[in-house]
């Protein structure tokens, strides 16, 4: 039980750092749209358009590990309170 | 004898003409025209925009110092990258967009005007107006005149002229009655706000 959560815990902290780590690693808030900067040919004004798409952030990055980690010790308390004592 | 009194009338409502003030609609279909506004907080500086500008100016290109008019920018078209900063920003405890749905800024005289061709500078003073607060303020303006360039940002369906208002200044939320005092470790008392905006005047 303990080592198949440990397992788990493991591969959701994976996935977690990875999405995090291929959609930018975005040091910031996570965003769902995100700015992108564009000029006007004839007034020269600097204007910004959403692009809508979802770039994880800290938070988002902290949510997993702390999710996986509240997981992890969740189901440890739940095993030793089940464990059957040996004989 | 004749062709001097065509040139006389011809020249006389020219400036006729020039002389009258235009009045230019910011209400922008392209949607170029924005308000960037920006704050300090701890983990990033909160970056946002707001699209929803209308309101009129009137202007003679020839004397500006007499120009009128409000900018209105709907609050709730403020926009940020995250969308929980988004509800919290237009929310009761903000700037509650429901009570206070525009944000305004209405031109009460015009100073240290500054002309350069179609280019100029010059001090505004007029009345913003925030989360229901009005208070008077002076900010330093660029202004550029383009006659007859309606036509080229829609496609020719439209002839007329320009007007690009450009300004950058500061506030603080304490003064406009948004959380005044609080929250100062989250989010910073200082706004600076960059205002780029064209108006339409057009003709025929």
């Amino acid at each position: 039980m303990t080592r198949t959560l440990l397992v788990l815990t493991i591969v959701i902290d994976l996935a977690v750092i990875g999405i995090w780590l291929a959609l930018g690693a975005h040091l910031g808030w996570s965003m769902t749209q995100v700015p992108v900067k564009k000029i006007d040919p004839v007034t020269e004004i600097e204007f910004t358009e959403y692009d809508h798409r979802f770039v994880p952030g800290v938070d988002f990055l902290a949510a997993g590990l702390i999710g996986s980690g509240t997981l992890f010790t969740f189901g440890l308390i739940v095993s030793k309170f089940t464990a059957k004592p040996e004989s | 004898m004749k062709l001097t009194r065509l040139i006389a009338i011809t020249a006389i409502g020219l400036t006729a003409v020039h002389a009258e003030p235009l009045t230019f609609d910011f209400k922008d279909p392209m949607g170029v025209n924005n308000v960037v506004f920006k704050l300090d907080a701890p983990l990033e500086s909160i970056n946002g925009t707001a699209s929803g500008v209308s309101g009129t100016v009137t202007i003679d290109p020839a004397n500006p110092g007499e120009a009128k008019g409000k900018i209105v920018v709907a609050t709730d078209s403020l926009t940020v990258p995250n969308p929980l900063m988004k509800e919290h920003l237009v929310g009761e405890k903000w700037l509650n967009a429901k009570a206070h749905p525009e944000i305004t800024f209405e031109i009460k005289s015009i100073s240290n005007i500054e002309k350069k061709d179609t280019k100029g500078e010059a001090k505004v003073t007029g009345t913003f107006t925030l989360n229901g607060v009005s208070k008077d303020i002076t900010v330093d303006a660029k202004v550029t005149y383009l006659p007859g360039k309606l036509g080229d940002r829609t496609g020719g369906k439209l002839q007329g002229d320009l007007l690009v208002i450009r300004t950058e200044f500061k506030i603080k939320r304490s003064d406009y009655n948004i959380q005044p005092g609080q929250r100062l470790e989250k989010v910073s008392d200082e706004i600076a706000l960059s205002l780029s905006i064209a108006g339409a005047a057009p003709k025929g």
